[in-house]
C-alpha cells in the first residue's frame, strides 16, 4: 500500500482549512464572550475557573458528545452533520473555546485596567470603549490564535468520533497518522506527524508576522 | 467588535463552501467496519471497483472497532456493516438492526508467542487445547498472555476460547488486557516474549517488516480459529441509500470474491483472505455456531 502524496496532500490541506476554520469561528464569539466577562465580576467570577479547568478537556469525550447529538438518532440529526468536514469544524471550535476565552479575557481585562477608565473619563460611549479595548489586546489575540489552531490540528478524538476518517471526506492529519499505527507503518505515521508540526510551526510564524504588521 | 465579525465571516468560508458542493448529486454510502479488516486495503478496493459500474456512488468506510460499528448501525449513522464478530452481529440480527447478512471471506485466527514456547502448545490443532496449556504455564509464572481488551472481533473469539476451555485468566497476573488495536497488541506481545491470539494478515505483515522477532506462528487453523467476514445491510438506511447498498452486498457476494481469491498476494506472497464460492454451507454453519457461543 503506497501512500501517494497527492493524498498527503489532500490531508494536509483539509487538515489546515478545517483547524483554521475552527479556531476562527471560536475566536469571534470568544472576544464577545471574553469582553461580556470583563463587564460582569460575579460572572467572571464563577465561570472562569470553569472554562480554565475544560481547557484540557479530553477530544474523545467531546467527540463522543457531539457524536450523540449528531447521530441519526440524536437531537440535531436531521441536519445530516455527521461524517462531514463541518462536523469536525463545529467539534474543534467547541474544544478551543474555553482555551481562548480563558487566554482572551487574561488580555482583555489587562487592558481594561489600563484604558478602560481613561476612555469612560474622556466621554467614550460602550461600543467606543469595547473596540478601543479589544485593539488594544489583538497581540495578546494573535498569540492565543496559534495556541487554538495547534491544539485543533492536533486532535485526535473529535475528528475520529464526528469525522469517522473517511478516504476523501473527512480524513485529516491525525487519524491518517492513527490509521497509518494501525497498519503498522510506523515511519509513515512519523513523517506525517513531522508534516503536521511543520505546519503548526509556519502557521505560527505567518501569524506573528501579520502582528508584527498590525503593531507597526 | 469589526475584527470578531470579520474572523465570523472568514471562519465560514471553508464550510459554506463544502456545504455548496456536497450538494452534487453524488450517492454516499456509509458503512461502518472494523479497522482491522480496513487497513488490509480490501475495502477501498471494493469502492474502488464498485465505482466503476456506478460512477456516481461512494461507499464511505468509516473504521472503528466492530462493537462501535455494530452500535453506530443501532444509531441509524451508517448504511452497511462489514465485521468479523459473530457473537455481536447476531445481538443486532435479533434486533433487527440489520438485515441481509452476506458472509463474504473468511481467514483464520492463530495463536502467536515466543518462540521458545514455554507452554509447549507448537504444533497442536486444537486452539483450545493451547489455551489450556498457556493457562497452567500463566498460573506457574512461565507464560505472559496479552489480550486486545477492545471488544474487538478478535478480543471477542478469545473470550469464546476461553469459555470453551473452561477457564477465566482474568485478574490473574500473567494476563495482560492491552486495551489497543492488532498492531500494537502484537507489539506487546513482542516486548514481553507473551502469547497472543491474532488475525493472520496483522501478524504477516507485521513479520514480514521484522517488528516482531520474537513470536512466531504456533498454533493455525482448524474450526475453533476461522474468522468470518460479513456484511449487512442497516435496516435504518431507507430510499434510493438502501437500494444502492442492496447492490452493494449483491457485489460483495458475486463479482468482488474474483478479488478476494488474489487480494493481498503481491505484498504477502499468499492471499489474505479466502472467498466464500463453494463453502456457503459449511461457512454459514460455522457462522450459526460461533454466533451463539
Amino acid at each position: 500500500m503506497v501512500f501517494m502524496w497527492g493524498e498527503v496532500l489532500e490531508i494536509t490541506s483539509r487538515s489546515v482549512m478545517i483547524s483554521l476554520s475552527a479556531t476562527l469561528l471560536a475566536a469571534s464569539w470568544s472576544i464577545l464572550a471574553s469582553y461580556a466577562l470583563t463587564r460582569s465580576k460575579t460572572a467572571s467570577k464563577y465561570v472562569m475557573p470553569v472554562l480554565q479547568s475544560l481547557v484540557g478537556i479530553p477530544t474523545v469525550l467531546i467527540g463522543l458528545l457531539l457524536y450523540t447529538i449528531l447521530s441519526r438518532s440524536g437531537p440535531l440529526g436531521f441536519l445530516s452533520l455527521l461524517y462531514t468536514p463541518n462536523a469536525i469544524i463545529l467539534g474543534e471550535s467547541i474544544l478551543i473555546t474555553p482555551l481562548l476565552i480563558t487566554y482572551i479575557y487574561g488580555s482583555l481585562k489587562a487592558s481594561l485596567d489600563t484604558y478602560g477608565e481613561l476612555a469612560y473619563v474622556l466621554g467614550g460611549d460602550k461600543l467606543g470603549i469595547a473596540s478601543l479595548v479589544i485593539r488594544e489586546s489583538t497581540p495578546q489575540l494573535f498569540s492565543s490564535i496559534i495556541i487554538a489552531f495547534s491544539r485543533a490540528m492536533g486532535e485526535l478524538g473529535i475528528a475520529l468520533m464526528v469525522g469517522g476518517n473517511i478516504k476523501g471526506l473527512t480524513r485529516v492529519m491525525t487519524t491518517a497518522i492513527a490509521l497509518e499505527v494501525s497498519k503498522g507503518e510506523f515511519e509513515l505515521a512519523i513523517a506525517l506527524g513531522a508534516i503536521l508540526v511543520l505546519i503548526t510551526i509556519s502557521v505560527a510564524v505567518i501569524v506573528n508576522l501579520i502582528k508584527k504588521w498590525w503593531e507597526r | 467588535m469589526f475584527l470578531a465579525i470579520l474572523l465570523l465571516l472568514l471562519g465560514l468560508i471553508y464550510p459554506i463552501a463544502y456545504y455548496v458542493k456536497s450538494n452534487n448529486g453524488e450517492i454516499r454510502i456509509v458503512a461502518t467496519t472494523t479497522t482491522s479488516l480496513y487497513v488490509t486495503g480490501l475495502l477501498d478496493k471494493l469502492a474502488e471497483e464498485f465505482k466503476e459500474e456506478h460512477p456516481n456512488v461512494i461507499i464511505d468506510f468509516v473504521p472503528v472497532g466492530s462493537g462501535e460499528a455494530l452500535r453506530r448501525a443501532a444509531n441509524g449513522d451508517a448504511c452497511m456493516v462489514f465485521v468479523h464478530a459473530p457473537s455481536l452481529e447476531r445481538v443486532y440480527v435479533d434486533r433487527g438492526v440489520i438485515v441481509n447478512g452476506t458472509i463474504f471471506a473468511y481467514n483464520y485466527f492463530v495463536i502467536a508467542g515466543p518462540s521458545n514456547d514455554p507452554a509447549g502448545i507448537k504444533g497442536f490443532s486444537s486452539a483450545v487445547e493451547g489455551f489450556k496449556r498457556i493457562y497452567v504455564a500463566g498460573e506457574r509464572g512461565q507464560a505472559l498472555f496479552v489480550s486486545r481488551g477492545d471488544l474487538s472481533g478478535t478480543h471477542v473469539r478469545e473470550w469464546i476460547l476461553w469459555r470453551k476451555a473452561g477457564l477465566n485468566p482474568n485478574g490473574t497476573k500473567w494476563y495482560i488486557e492491552a486495551g489497543a488495536g492488532m498492531g500494537k497488541t502484537l507489539l506487546i506481545a513482542n516486548e514481553k516474549n507473551a502469547y497472543v491470539l491474532t488475525d493472520i494478515s496483522t501478524f504477516t505483515k507485521f513479520k514480514l517488516e521484522g517488528r516482531l522477532p520474537n513470536l512466531e506462528i504456533l498454533v493455525a487453523g482448524g474450526d475453533e480459529l476461522i474468522n468470518i467476514y460479513s456484511a449487512y445491510l442497516v435496516r435504518s438506511c431507507d430510499g434510493i441509500k438502501a437500494e444502492v447498498a442492496k447492490e452493494i452486498l449483491e457485489f460483495v457476494g458475486t463479482d468482488f470474491q474474483e478479488i478476494i481469491k488474489i487480494f493481498g498476494s503481491d505484498e504477502f506472497g499468499s492471499p489474505l483472505f479466502n472467498p466464500v464460492s463453494g463453502n456457503e454451507k459449511y461457512l454459514a454453519m460455522r457462522w450459526e455456531e460461533l454466533s451463539n457461543e
